[in-house]
């Protein structure tokens, strides 16, 4: 038996979509295959349907060690041994380890539910992960990394066959990317195979054995990865070539327009950080998760409170005490998290495109729609949104497209400065090259960006200096000219070595 | 590091319990009839349908639910239970006919949240408008009077000083607790309102088990409606107005989460009789009806901050 997975003429119809139009998957026992494609081209669906999340349509066969693989439910989907590791994780925060781990598979002793079994199995497990965790402890109180090392525990727990992985990778940093693969590679041994899904196309060839390429619900082509590069991969997934993934466009850059002197978080997760930024210039942020860059960027901007520092715009010192403080001195932020504090994700692309300059939208005292609705057909039009119209609810639209509106409900109340955290997490290639050609414009302009990125090559390709963060502290700063992926990583992890 | 943070989080978990002691032992300085056997009495049985019910939304609101009907519930299994209790069949048959009707009404609202899709507060508003009503048209909007002197004897009796209500209570305390913290149906309801995708996808069927948590409070309205039916000696289809509301005040301050996923038995047990004798307090102080509700409205946001407060110092 080749495979031990298979799917074979697969579709599936959304009322008004057809999601997947006959597509194909074979998986190999113990190997690891990347599933790629657009966001909207099919992979999360093709997946659901094999964790009985969705049903797939008449006709079409599924195959699992040559026998026929029914399933209505991700409970039978586990029974057969298929696990998933879900793309926007989905730890009980409340719950501790070890009951996450057995969730829906508990353990049991007499009909109840046997807790000491529970835990000496857990701790068994944490320990052949190298996990340094209590079972017994909640996992509010571990990180992103972590949270998904459990994840990866119940699906070996479960004994699965094969695993899926959907963006494992897009909430934790390289470190422990690297801790990640080298689970997969000992899974891998033990004849599990992994199917991956990722946009980064570097961990594609570094972990990945074969690859399948679909674009828009169509099934493309499967190849080995040694076989393929990079430009031949992005061709298949967008139907042209990309030639140059990071863009960069000239600028002048000129005086300094921001300045922050001795950032202190009263929570102290920002000790004591300095930095500036000039006109036309693309400031980058490294460091590994946790090292407090997003927490930098939110104290900036008054979502914390600060015990100490000084924050000057265009030579004028700001005292923050709240957002609207900095906001109207030009600053913008665009948060790391949009569903949670970029959009109003049951608004309408206009709504969501007026909440900060509304006051711009204002005739005689009232909102005037009209106003509000040209504007945000302007965005819509300048930032490439693919959307229907401007009534469309943001919810409906895809990660890089809802990205687009937070960009331009910022754009929209014309800041000098533009400070984005994670800007281009979990949307396709296509979208990220939006993104980038879109900042060098705003730095033609005058006007200064500050990037926060936990991919390397991504600050690489776009800023002109990057600043590395360690532990809440500023680490080191690198220009242009001396860029290179080990020193970032070394200044991103100074302090332990 | 690890025994700086248990200390405070035992004391932050405990509070409530600190705080109950200390009221106690101030009202019992204050007016010594407090302690006084007869009062306590007193407490337990004022307590009891108020905490069947709370136990019943303890289940609903862990699972990440909430439950407006059970104060109408209440009054609809009163009147059944008045009507049947006359001394016509054995006293089984109206508590079997209470409860089974509370369930009905937990099935529907469950179906209704868990199938429907309908967010739990509207579900429940319109069966707790609905159900009112239903007691108003089985009784035709009238008290229905003449139960049993074997049905008073239910809520009147005692067994060696403790009344019957209280042990009903207690046994519901008992069982609930026991599904709650040893069961694996327990431990999935914790699941359902920690995180319902997680739960969804580790395979748990959430429509179930979020239909069960309604019918379990369906089915302890029902038990109290039958309680309180031989407490008042009469079935008022008006009755039980708001009772919903002392119920999930019970579990809020007795630090169920009402964001769900969260919530302890002895914790809903204290809320239960924090607030009975605070009622009890103010009352043997003379202390005005009106003034005691601004009093409770007062501990329920109370309680709430310092369950917002305590969560915010934990991230």
């Amino acid at each position: 038996m080749e495979y031990i997975l298979e799917m074979k003429d697969i579709s599936k119809t959304f009322p008004g979509v057809k999601a997947l139009d006959h597509v194909q998957l074979q998986i190999r026992p113990g190997e690891v295959h990347a599933l790629m494609g657009e966001n909207g081209a099919g992979k999360s669906t093709l997946m659901k349907i094999l964790m009985g999340i969705y049903t797939k349509d008449e006709g079409g066969e599924i195959l699992f060690n040559g026998q026929p693989y029914k399933i209505s439910n991700p409970k039978e989907a586990m029974d057969h041994g298929v696990a998933m590791i879900h793309q926007e994780l989905n730890p009980i925060l409340d719950m501790t380890v070890y009951e996450n781990i057995f969730v829906g598979r508990e353990l049991r002793k007499h009909g109840l539910v046997d807790n000491k079994a529970e835990i000496e199995e857990a701790q068994r497990l944490i320990e052949e992960c190298g996990l340094h965790v209590s079972p017994k402890e909640r996992l509010r109180n571990l990180t992103v990394a972590q949270c998904q090392l459990i994840e990866i525990i119940k699906a070996i727990s479960i004994n699965a066959k094969v695993i899926i992985m959907d963006e494992p990778t897009a909430a934790i940093t390289e470190r422990e990317v690297e801790l990640l693969f080298g689970h997969i590679r000992r899974l891998k041994e033990k004849g599990v195979a992994i199917i991956y899904i990722s946009h980064r196309m570097d961990e594609i060839f570094t972990i990945c054995d074969r690859v399948s390429v679909y674009r828009d619900g169509q099934y493309i082509g499967s190849g080995d990865t040694k076989d393929l590069d990079e430009a031949q991969l992005i061709k298949m997934m967008v139907g042209r070539e990309i030639t140059d993934v990071f863009p960069k466009l000239d600028a002048q850059i000129g005086e300094k327009i921001f300045e922050a002197k001795d950032i202190v978080r009263a929570d102290n997760k920002v000790k004591g950080v300095s930095f500036c930024v000039r006109k036309g210039e693309i400031l980058g942020i490294g460091g590994l998760v946790g090292a407090g860059r997003s927490e930098l960027v939110e104290g900036i901007f008054g979502m914390h409170e600060l015990s100490g520092g000084e924050i000057f715009v265009k030579g004028k010192k700001v005292n923050v005490h709240s957002p609207h403080d900095i906001i109207k001195e030009g600053v913008a932020l665009i948060t790391e998290d949009r569903k949670v504090t970029g959009l109003n994700l049951s608004g309408s692309v206009n709504d969501n495109i007026a909440m900060v300059a509304i006051q711009k939208l204002v005739t005689n005292g009232l909102y005037n729609k009209n106003k509000a609705r040209s504007a945000s057909m302007e965005y819509i039009k300048k930032l490439n949104i693919k959307t229907p119209s401007g009534d469309q609810i943001v919810g409906n639209l895809s990660g890089g497209n809802q990205q687009k509106v937070v960009i331009a409900k910022w754009l929209l109340n014309d800041p000098d400065i533009i400070i984005l955290d994670e800007p281009t997490r979990g949307i396709d290639v296509g979208a990220k090259r939006d993104i980038y050609l879109l900042l060098g414009s705003l730095v033609q302009q005058g006007k200064a960006v500050i990037m926060i990125s936990s991919e390397i090559p991504e600050l690489m390709g776009v800023c002109d200096r990057i600043m590395v963060m360690c532990e809440g502290k500023l680490s080191g700063e690198v220009t242009r000219d001396e860029f290179s992926q080990e020193r970032i990583m070394t200044l991103a992890s100074a302090i332990e070595v | 590091m690890k025994k700086t943070k248990s200390a405070k989080a035992l004391i932050s978990e405990y509070f409530i319990f600190v705080i109950f002691i200390a009221l106690v032992i101030v009202l019992t300085c204050l007016k010594p009839s407090f302690i006084q056997p007869s009062n306590l009495v007193n407490i337990l049985k004022q307590a009891s349908i108020n905490g069947i019910l709370a136990f019943g939304m303890m289940f609903v609101i862990i699972a990440g639910g909430f439950d407006m009907s059970v104060g109408s519930t209440v009054a609809f299994a009163g009147i059944l239970a008045a009507m049947l209790g006359q001394g016509q069949y054995p006293l089984i048959v109206p508590l079997v006919i209470a409860m089974l009707a509370g369930l009905a009404v937990g099935v529907v609202n469950g179906v209704g949240v868990a199938v429907g899709d309908l967010p739990p507060f509207i579900m429940t508003l319109g069966t707790m408008t609905a159900v009112r009503g239903l007691a108003l048209l089985t009784s035709n909007g009238k008290p229905i009077t003449g139960i049993s002197q074997e049905y008073r004897a239910v809520a009147a009796n005692s067994i060696a000083g403790i009344p019957m209500l209280a042990i009903f209570l207690v046994i519901v305390i008992l069982i609930c607790s026991f599904v709650l913290a040893k069961t694996v149906y327990g431990r999935r309801v914790y699941a359902c309102g920690g995180n319902l995708q997680a739960a969804r996808v580790s395979g748990i069927n959430t429509t179930l088990i979020r239909i069960s948590t309604f019918a379990i409070a369906g089915l302890l309205a029902g038990l109290s409606g039958f309680l309180m039916t031989s407490r008042v000696t009469i079935g008022q289809p008006t009755a039980a107005e708001s009772y919903e509301m002392d119920a999930i005040t019970a579990c809020v301050v007795g630090g169920v989460s009402m964001s769900g996923g969260v919530g302890k038995p002895w914790g809903v047990v204290i809320g239960c009789l924090l607030i009975t004798v605070i009622a009890n307090g103010l009352d043997i102080m003379g202390v005005s009806s009106h003034w005691q509700k601004i009093v409770k409205g007062a501990i329920i946001v109370l309680a709430v901050l310092i369950d917002v407060k305590g969560k915010s110092k934990k991230n």
